[in-house]
């Protein structure tokens, strides 16, 4: 027999998934401000001449982008707690892997971004009687972010994805909220699809728009 | 101050073993399934009708913005139900992790089509070829080796994909982790070994990936991200 499809009690629950969707997005924000900060921090250590901030940032980089997000998120909810006097909440745990995995990616996107510049740039800057760091803010950091842009937004898609992630310890976000609604109302069907269709809504634009960007870029550089 | 000690998580090695083989078997048969799957839907995507054009679109679309962990889920939970099937965790992660990186792969491979000249298709034609045969005999060859670091870094990104089928109870190496931390109460060292386990692995391919690429970039091959 053909499965029939009812929607209604996921409507029904509408509220549930509402409080799921605000997690989501408060932990997308929380994550994407504090990736890019410290994406930027990290890429201008990387950046920099001196062996004590180059060294670390990339053992940073390779570190978190070599291993799984979801391993990092458990480990800063399961072991990182050990050594910490306070416990670890599912929020900051979240948080922390995913800010500092994206930070890792945005400080390679950085770090390609400044060194797409051409050389003639510096010299012409540093004629004019600028400081190493007035170059990076006036002239390099102003171009560079444009041609960083379709790199950035595919990041971001990517942590909004990586914010599901956060069911695994139990943070109330969209797919912790269809869990609990699915097992309670003995619909995964509807219940997954729904939230598979939510999340498609929401990226599908940000996808088209960064292919745009990318077109657009690609004609004018 | 926390006093370190791996012994308990060393007398478990066997255990993690396992976990890891569980990993490397579950990213080996998605990969197994994903690269099929990618290139056809590639082929489609790339067909000038229709029919075919658009369910390719659709499907890669689908797969490559929705979460992965949703995508589990809903093949975990919920197409046992639609289809009335058995559903294990290996199945159910084999399944999603085929057709998600399949997407991935598709737009790989159809870089990497695009990326041959059209003079190679001109010429081709005017051999006499038929459309398969050129692009099995001129089109392919040429476009694979330009896709392979892309692939490769797919591949990689696979690996790390699928440590969410822990969520469903897979044994993988994240899985028995988890379950080492309960049995000895030494989280702390079970995920920190874990999480070395995976950076050798990941690392160790990525650096063979970069190296391959460089390689390439050399003998004067153009490369497809």
């Amino acid at each position: 027999m053909a499965y029939r499809w009812n929607f209604q009690p996921v409507f029904e629950n509408v509220d549930v998934l509402l409080i799921g969707a605000v997690g989501t997005l408060r932990l997308f924000v929380t994550c994407l401000v504090l990736g890019l900060a410290l994406g930027l921090a990290v890429g201008l250590a990387r950046y920099s001449k001196s062996r004590w901030l180059n060294a670390p940032a990339a053992c940073f980089v390779e570190l978190f982008r070599n291993t799984p997000t979801l391993v990092q998120i458990l480990w800063f909810y399961y072991a990182l707690p050990v050594l910490l006097p306070f416990e670890i909440s599912p929020l900051a745990a979240a948080v922390l892997g995913i800010a500092l995995n994206a930070s890792a990616f945005f400080a390679e996107i950085y770090r390609g971004g400044i060194q797409s510049i051409e050389r003639g740039q510096w010299e012409g800057a540093q004629a004019l009687g600028m400081s190493h760091a007035q170059v990076m803010r006036r002239v390099v950091l102003p171009q560079a972010l444009r041609r960083m842009l379709p790199a950035f937004t595919n990041r971001g898609i990517e942590i909004f994805k990586m914010t599901t992630l956060a069911s695994a310890v139990a943070y109330v976000e969209l797919l912790q909220q269809g869990k609990s609604l699915a097992s309670l109302n003995f619909n995964p069907i509807e219940t997954y699809t729904a939230i598979a269709v939510v999340f498609f809504i929401c990226l599908f634009p940000l996808v088209q728009a960064t292919y745009a960007i990318e077109r657009r870029l690609g004609r004018s550089d | 101050m926390h006093a370190w000690d791996f012994s308990s998580v060393w007398a478990s090695t066997d255990f993690l073993l396992l976990g890891l083989l569980n990993t490397l078997r579950l990213t080996g048969s998605a990969l197994l399934f994903g690269v099929p799957i990618g290139l056809g839907l590639a082929l489609m995507r790339l067909s000038p009708r229709t029919w075919l054009r658009l369910p390719a679109y659709t499907v890669i679309e689908v797969f490559r913005i929705t979460p992965p962990l949703i995508q589990l889920f809903w093949f975990f939970f919920a197409l046992p139900i639609l289809i009335q099937v058995e559903m294990t965790p290996y199945v159910a992660a084999t399944l999603t992790f085929s057709i998600q990186s399949a997407a991935f792969f598709a737009e790989v491979f159809r870089a990497g089509i695009v990326s041959v000249e059209k003079g190679q298709w001109e010429a081709g034609r005017a051999l006499g070829m038929s459309p398969q045969q050129l692009m099995r005999r001129v089109v392919l060859p040429q476009a694979v080796k330009r896709m392979v670091p892309a692939f490769l870094e797919r591949s990689i990104e696979l690996m790390k994909t699928t440590t969410l089928a822990a969520t469903v109870s897979y044994m993988d190496l994240l899985f028995q982790t988890n379950e080492v931390a309960q049995k000895t109460f030494r989280p702390l060292e079970a995920f920190t070994a874990t999480a070395l386990v995976y950076f050798v692995v990941i690392f160790g391919a990525s650096v063979l990936v970069r190296s391959l690429e460089r390689r390439l970039a050399v003998s004067g091959e153009g490369v497809v991200h």
